[in-house]
């Protein structure tokens, strides 16, 4: 069973604002690319016998989660998007680090026995004003949003 | 010989650069990035120095890449002209397919992991005196011009995404043969290790520094320029004492190099 | 709002409703100097200037009654955001000191990075060029009750001073992290910048003469206005309690260190514009109080008025209140007053030369208002005045007589028979998380950047940056203050903070030039908070005036600029007394300077001071047999001055290579240290009968009495030893450095304690990681 953590920022999001920035500045998106947002996704695989996955849900947002600047949504096991926007996933090819070390604190430090692996990626919502916007959002994202050497993306729809 | 030392918003080691480059022998300004891109092409080379430019958004030196700027060096770089990416400026110069320039984008700088006994013993940001091994023959490339094949230079690190990765799984052979791996991490004594401390940031085979097929571009994560006079260094090392406040550290060659690199290509 | 004519009890219902932190009394007294009732942005303004946090209404006449502040090097004494003292005829540097704790607690990364961010402001609006920075940490017990809570607190404070202090590009060459259980709830997070400035290129922060007369413009740069950190300051001047931890949330700020980056560039151009012409401008950063403090203040510290237009200033949205435009605390953010003609060239470098608007989104340079004669703060907002009220007034702010008792412990000694052998305890105290390597922490600091730095962290006990180029002078920067001495006598513990930052800037080789304090307490309308507060600033008022300036006889170091931090206490109760010191050192050659690590086998080693029976707050009674004890270290003054003089001439007279001072973990933590920086291929062995002590051996090496460790230069020892004769102190020759790796002790004729060193540096080194992991 995998629980989804979806993470947005509740503070302006700099980072997103600056990607919006170079494409639409420096890479001739302007009149394509419409709004750009953000969010974090923590990925959480868990034993199948656990009996309350939503309050499961809640500690592990307690721990990963910080609800002074963040907010989230947690499903299990699927992800459902709003319409409006192509939601593009980044995550790492390689080995994550953080992810490992996310996984290791959870299990060890804070007695999740229940978790199995964790993963982390982000996910970039496109609004896009084009004929196909799903090709366009696959464009942007080899183009800036990944370094294939250590980067994947896959539009989720 | 004028050089222009490249200041992208986020650059914060241009002045202690054009520092170092002076008192290799070598002229050269400051460049704000907005300056218009045409008046570059009045310089001999280029440095891009470190720094967070645009705060390593996305990932380290992919906005940057994405600069008018950019483009313009990619043409003056095309002519031979020496350009040295040091820490943020090799992450710019990876990401906008000028190293290791073989069309594209062949490698990454992703995140430092240290590794030790197998584990994950530490993540992130990382500053700490390091040791390079020169792995290419003297005159293959413009920052290591005057340093032999086994040359050792210790200078600062200071870096959160220097683990050079590829997905290209022929690329090291290829860098290997072509002589392009110029600087290896190793320890004080020349050896090269594949963990923590040594390899530092987790980098495949060690690499600290590449260069392009032609050699004139050369881009390296540890800082020179932080190594470029003698009180600079470590209290461990006899010469941090010897000499006056110009007398050189280690880290002066890549500049010297630059210079000699210049006289001799012009 | 109505005032005038109600209740005291309609009032305060009518303040807390608004969000005010004023009291009834204080709301009156603005009412009545008004002579009507005060508008909604008004009192917001009031409320924001009387705060404890701009207005020191219960410190300022503690400070005035003990701190020098005064000295025949100082430029600048505590009255505008930093300090200056002269290092030449031609460099000064600049120093500023502050607490960011309340902010970390809840926003750790955020918090501390904020900081960071604010205190290099301070500097930088001096016209000074940011050269270092340090940060005193306190964390609560990583064992403890809430360890992971306090664990998540260190590592985000952790991540954000790296993340702002690398990104900026301003190295962090000095710093220190105690764990202690008072600080649970509370953490504190203090911040020290420094810079350097040309003597004739100082820039004030306050309207330039003539600029009422002349109408000058004022200009606000930077990030766009937006509504984070409305109530700041008002939220620093109460006490933390969970159930507030939602609506405290809005007083954080968020920092940028990016635009800060950009920013620090711009003003250098605007800076040289200025100096290349002759022009006299105001400058100031937008820190604690936002706006209105920066507006305010300076056209209150010059005696003119404001008239400011709202409407003017850029913003991040449309719909903000004028009290919230007026008094949030958006980082990133400057005042400039300069004369009309120079406002286009001004305006032109911060948004087409560095470009601003594209760097961040909204961010910009706008003209806002103009300095007036009348002495009026006046501000409008959509074709409304909404605040007219007297400069003067709004800036005197208020000053409290708080009532101060003696906090009564008990505390008594423990009885402990001296252990045989010395080593196991020895390496407890030094895997300990408060004894260890700070290499942990250190390694994610950039302490190389601007490329000035001489001396790091973990190398000496203090840093060292040699900040001008083609200039041989130095810095040496330094920052202590111990909270278990403090928990046993305020007083001894704010005089040894002083005496510990002047000795550890000594063992490098440069003079105490200047000190910054911060003042880290509980509530002080609680008397025995403020009894504690007076107790720490006299003890380290009274130490600051008998270690003399050098060269200087019966002149304090002066006390250049400071912070006081209340209100540092939840339910649980208030942090230990916490006076954070930090030094400013300087040596004329930085080549002179030296290092603590061990340099040559052979090489004779002495201890300079002697060790007394205080063990109390010491790292052996509470590691090893968990108590507090009640003997404190103190401080012997004219030993003190004497120890500390002779480490400097001694290592200016290279007869010193190595030096390390005696603090935490006594004398044998010292020697530990000494042989574990650097290579640890040289050990140490000591002969404790040298200390001419009848002291049992654990309280020889383990007592925390003041002193050095000193490695002296081959052949240079009797120079050495009549120069320790020459200030009066004891000939303690204590051993030799030898070229085993280990360290032995023997006292009366038998070994005490024999620790190979690879044993030692294994917990050394991961004493730290493992609290913080």
């Amino acid at each position: 069973m995998k629980i989804n953590l979806r993470v947005s920022l509740k503070i302006p999001d700099a980072e997103a604002a600056t990607v919006k920035n170079t494409l639409r500045r420096r890479m001739g998106y302007g009149a394509v690319l419409e709004d750009l947002r953000r969010e974090r996704l923590w990925s959480i695989e868990v034993d199948d016998s656990v009996l309350d996955p939503e309050s499961l849900a809640r500690r592990l947002a307690r721990e990963l989660v910080n609800e002074n600047k963040e907010s989230y949504k947690a499903t299990v096991d699927s992800i459902d998007f709003e319409e409006g926007y192509v939601p593009v996933k980044v995550g790492l090819r390689i080995e994550d680090g953080e992810a490992i070390s996310a996984q290791k604190r959870l299990r060890n430090r804070l007695g999740f026995d229940m978790v199995r692996s964790v993963e982390r990626s982000s996910i970039w919502k496109l609004s896009l004003r084009a004929d196909d916007p799903e090709r366009t959002a696959g464009e942007i994202a080899e183009r800036l949003l990944i370094n294939p050497h250590k980067d994947f993306y896959e539009i989720m729809r | 010989m004028k050089i222009a030392v490249i200041q992208f918003p986020g650059t914060n080691c241009e002045h202690e650069t054009l520092v170092a480059a002076r008192s290799s022998g070598l002229s050269g300004e400051l460049f704000r990035w907005n300056r218009p891109a045409e008046e570059l092409s009045a310089f001999d080379g280029y440095i891009i120095p470190g720094g967070f430019s645009y705060q390593d958004r996305l990932r380290a030196g992919a906005i940057a890449s994405k600069e008018p700027v950019m483009d313009a060096l990619r043409e003056e770089a095309e002519r031979g002209k020496p350009i040295i990416g040091i820490c943020n400026g090799f992450q710019i110069l990876t990401e906008s397919g000028l190293l290791p320039g073989l069309g594209g984008i062949n490698v990454a700088l992703a995140s430092n992991v240290m590794v030790s006994k197998g584990e994950i013993v530490r993540r992130g940001f990382y500053c700490a005196w390091t040791t390079l091994r020169t792995e290419t023959p003297a005159r293959r490339c413009s920052g290591s011009f005057i340093l032999n094949k086994g040359d050792l230079v210790s200078m600062p690190l200071a870096h959160a995404e220097g683990n050079l990765v590829t997905a290209d799984e022929d690329l090291m052979e290829r860098l290997n043969e072509e002589d392009q791996i110029v600087f290896r991490y190793c320890d004080e004594g020349g050896r090269v290790e594949r963990e923590f401390p040594v390899n530092v940031n987790g980098s495949l085979e060690s690499i600290a520094g590449i260069c392009n097929p032609e050699g004139n571009v050369l881009g390296l994560m540890p800082h020179p320029e932080r190594s470029s006079f003698a009180w600079q260094l470590p209290p461990t090392d006899s010469a941090k004492s010897a000499g006056d406040m110009t007398a050189p550290g280690p880290g002066r060659r890549i500049f010297e190099s630059m210079k000699r690199y210049i006289e001799v290509m012009r | 709002m109505r005032i005038i004519g109600l209740k005291d009890h309609e009032v305060d219902a009518a303040l807390r409703s608004a969000g005010l932190g004023l009291s009834v009394s204080e709301a009156r007294s603005i009412a009545e100097s008004l002579g009507r009732d005060p508008t909604i942005p008004e009192l917001f303004s009031y409320d924001t200037m009387w705060s404890e946090h701009c207005s020191y209404k219960s410190s300022r006449a503690t400070l005035n009654e003990f701190l020098h502040t005064e000295g025949p090097n100082v430029v600048q004494g505590p009255e505008e955001d930093a300090g200056i003292v002269a290092i030449d005829d031609e460099w000064c540097v600049v120093i500023a000191h502050e607490s960011h704790n309340h902010p970390s607690q809840i926003l750790p990364n955020e918090g501390a990075a904020t900081g960071i961010g604010g205190i290099v402001r301070d500097v930088n609006c001096m016209g000074a060029k940011v050269v270092a920075t340090a940060d005193p940490l306190r964390f609560g017990d990583p064992y403890g009750k809430d360890k992971n809570h306090v664990r998540w607190v260190a590592e985000g404070v952790v991540d954000g001073i790296w993340q702002y202090g690398n990104a900026l590009g301003v190295p962090i060459i000095a710093g220190d992290v105690v764990f202690d259980d008072s600080f649970d709830s509370n953490c504190l997070v203090n911040v020290v910048a420094v810079g350097v400035v040309k003597r004739g290129e100082i820039i004030k922060s306050r309207a330039p003469a003539g600029a009422g007369e002349k109408g000058y413009d004022v200009i606000v740069v930077g990030k766009p206005t937006d509504s984070s950190g409305f109530g700041g300051v008002t939220f620093a001047s109460e006490e933390l309690r969970e159930e507030d931890e939602e609506a405290n949330r809005g007083a954080i700020q968020i920092p940028d260190p990016f635009l800060k980056n950009v920013l620090f560039k711009a003003n250098e151009a605007l800076f040289q514009l200025t100096r290349q012409e002759g022009i006299v401008i105001g400058f100031k950063d937008l820190g604690g109080g936002g706006f209105t403090c920066a507006s305010s203040e300076m056209g209150a510290s010059a005696g003119y008025g404001m008239d400011l237009d709202l409407d003017l200033l850029h913003k991040a949205s449309e719909d903000l209140p004028p009290e919230v435009v007026a008094c949030a605390e958006t980082q990133e953010r400057f005042m400039l007053i300069c004369p009309p003609e120079l406002t286009p060239r001004a305006l032109k470098i911060y948004n087409e030369d560095w470009d601003l608007p594209n760097v961040y989104e909204g961010a910009r340079a706008s003209v806002v208002g103009k300095v007036t004669t009348d002495g009026r703060y006046v501000t409008r907002y959509r074709g409304e005045v909404t605040c007219n009220v007297s400069i003067q007034h709004l800036t005197g702010g208020i000053r409290y007589d708080r009532e101060e008792r003696p906090r009564v412990v008990e505390l008594e000694e423990p009885e402990i028979s001296a252990p045989e052998d010395l080593t196991e305890i020895l390496l407890k105290i030094l895997g300990s998380p408060n004894v260890s390597s700070r290499e942990h922490i250190y390694r994610y600091y950039d302490t190389e950047v601007q490329g000035n730095t001489v001396i790091r962290p973990g190398e000496a006990d203090a840093g060292l940056i040699a900040p001008v180029r083609d200039e041989k002078f130095g810095i040496a920067l330094s920052v202590d203050s111990n909270p278990f001495y403090g928990r046993i006598s305020p007083y001894w513990a704010g005089a040894t903070a002083v005496a510990e930052a002047m000795r550890n800037v000594a063992a490098v080789g440069a003079y105490p030039a200047t000190l910054t304090d911060c003042l880290n307490f509980g509530n002080p309308e609680k008397p025995e908070a403020f009894w504690e507060f007076r107790e720490c600033v006299r003890g380290l008022a009274d130490a600051a005036k008998a270690l003399w300036l050098k060269g200087y006889e019966e002149t304090p170091v002066p006390i250049v600029s400071g912070n006081v931090s209340f209100y540092n206490e939840s339910p649980d109760g208030a942090v230990d007394p916490s006076p954070i010191i930090a030094c400013v050192g300087l040596i004329d050659d930085v080549r002179d300077a030296v290092t603590m690590e061990l340099k040559r086998a052979g090489d004779s080693v002495y201890l300079i001071g002697p060790r007394f029976d205080e063990l109390g707050g010491s790292e052996y009674y509470r590691t090893v047999h968990g108590v507090t004890g009640k003997n404190v270290p103190i401080v012997r003054f004219e030993l003190e001055r004497n120890m500390i003089y002779a480490v400097i001439d001694s290592i200016a007279k290279k007869l010193v290579i190595s030096a390390h001072d005696i603090s935490n973990g006594g004398l044998g933590a010292t020697a530990a240290e000494m042989a574990l920086a650097g290579r640890s291929d040289l050990g140490l062995e000591l002969d404790l009968d040298a200390a001419g002590s009848d002291l049992p051996a654990d309280r020889l090496v383990f007592s925390e009495s003041s002193g050095f460790l000193l490695e002296c230069r081959e052949g240079g020892e009797e120079e050495l030893e009549e120069l320790l004769k020459g200030y009066g102190l004891d000939i303690m020759k204590i051993g030799i450095v030898s070229s085993s790796p280990e360290l032995v002790m023997t006292c009366k004729g038998r070994t005490v304690l024999l620790m190979d060193l690879s044993t030692a540096k294994k917990g050394w080194t991961a004493g730290l990681s493992e609290a913080m992991r």
